[in-house]
């Protein structure tokens, strides 16, 4: 299995690494921000069960709802169902050299049943809503795979796909341009 | 009969089922490149004042991931980027002042392939973003 276990200090007969390898720091294009960790928090959680209606797109089934509720900022568990089509992304590193990894061209799925996935409700640079959601799924042709969900252009199947929203009050997720790793980033900010 | 946890083995004759609680504050972050996925969440409650938490969402991507397997062993997923599907996890604050945090998850490699497995602690740098909700769990006394 390429990819696995590559630069291993110690492994067994059946390829199994007996200790964790020792990980890579890699230097990105920016200069780092000293602070580490970006967080805020709110003084509780609210949450809702959402339903996902059958013909939507992903985004939409997710976002209009939401809107309605005047939730603009949320973190989602979304559970399993099927899509009539998905497409998806992977990440490898950048061919042209501006970041450590570009996402992949679009792959698409067919007709998908999404395992599972998370997903982060925000805002864009351009003040619309921006979903961000990775999930793990059953492609057309039977494979497992997992990456970078594309939800505007994965349109939910025949059954209501549902998903438990947390959301923030007090605490805005903004899309804004991030130097270090030079790609647009969803970053926390006080505010409603 | 013992069950074996990462706290140590349980006998279960103290064996305690339920813990009795409620959730209190909620937290977003972004964890920036480089810092470890384990011991930034845990950075992280020690940053918002939480002893113990749920993780309640969480992706992003990291350099390489390093993961435990059954019987000790480990695996090496080989990025960058090697994307976080999905994390189930929390973090609790020991006897001793530490807070540990637990995290299982499954993560897709740069072709898509999925694994899954334990999150070993220092071994599992960020590389793009990090972006992690962790719910406050408050345990009745």
């Amino acid at each position: 299995m390429k990819g696995v276990n590559e630069n291993s200090a110690k492994i067994d007969d059946k390829g199994q690494l007996l200790r964790p390898s020792r990980p890579r720091t890699f230097k990105h294009p920016g200069k780092p921000n000293p602070i580490r960790i970006q967080s805020e928090n709110s003084p509780q959680a609210r949450h809702f069960r959402l339903a996902m209606a059958p013909g939507k797109s992903m985004f939409e089934a997710l976002v209009e709802p939401l809107a309605k509720m005047k939730v603009y900022n949320a973190s989602l568990t979304i559970f399993g169902g099927e899509y009539d089509s998905l497409s998806f992304c992977v990440a490898p590193p950048d061919p042209k050299k501006q970041a450590v990894i570009a996402y992949s061209k679009p792959i698409r799925a067919g007709k998908t049943q999404m395992i599972f996935g998370n997903a982060t409700l925000g805002e864009s640079m351009e003040g619309k809503p921006l979903v961000h959601c990775h999930a793990a799924i059953l492609t057309g042709d039977g494979q497992i795979k997992g990456g970078h969900i594309i939800t505007e252009n994965s349109i939910i199947g025949a059954k209501t796909i549902f998903a438990l929203v947390t959301s923030f009050d007090g605490i805005k997720l903004l899309q804004s341009f991030d130097p270090e790793t030079n790609i647009a980033l969803l970053q926390p900010v006080r505010g409603n | 009969m013992r069950f074996c946890s990462q706290l140590g083995e349980i006998d279960m004759g103290d064996f305690r089922a339920i813990e009795k609680g409620s959730m209190g504050r909620v937290a977003y972050a972004r964890i920036a490149p480089n810092e470890d996925l384990v011991t930034g969440i845990e950075k992280l409650c020690l940053s918002e004042g939480f002893d113990n938490a749920f993780v309640r969402g969480a992706l992003g991507s990291l350099v390489d991931a390093c993961l435990e397997n059954r019987e000790g062993k480990y695996s090496r997923i080989s990025g960058p980027a090697v994307e976080i599907v999905s994390i189930a996890g929390e973090v609790r604050s020991q006897d001793d002042g530490a807070l540990v945090a637990s995290l299982t998850g499954v993560v897709a490699d740069t072709r898509g392939t999925i694994y899954g497995g334990s999150f070993v602690a220092g071994f599992n740098p960020i590389c793009m973003t990090f972006e992690v909700t962790l719910e406050e769990w408050l345990p009745e006394v």
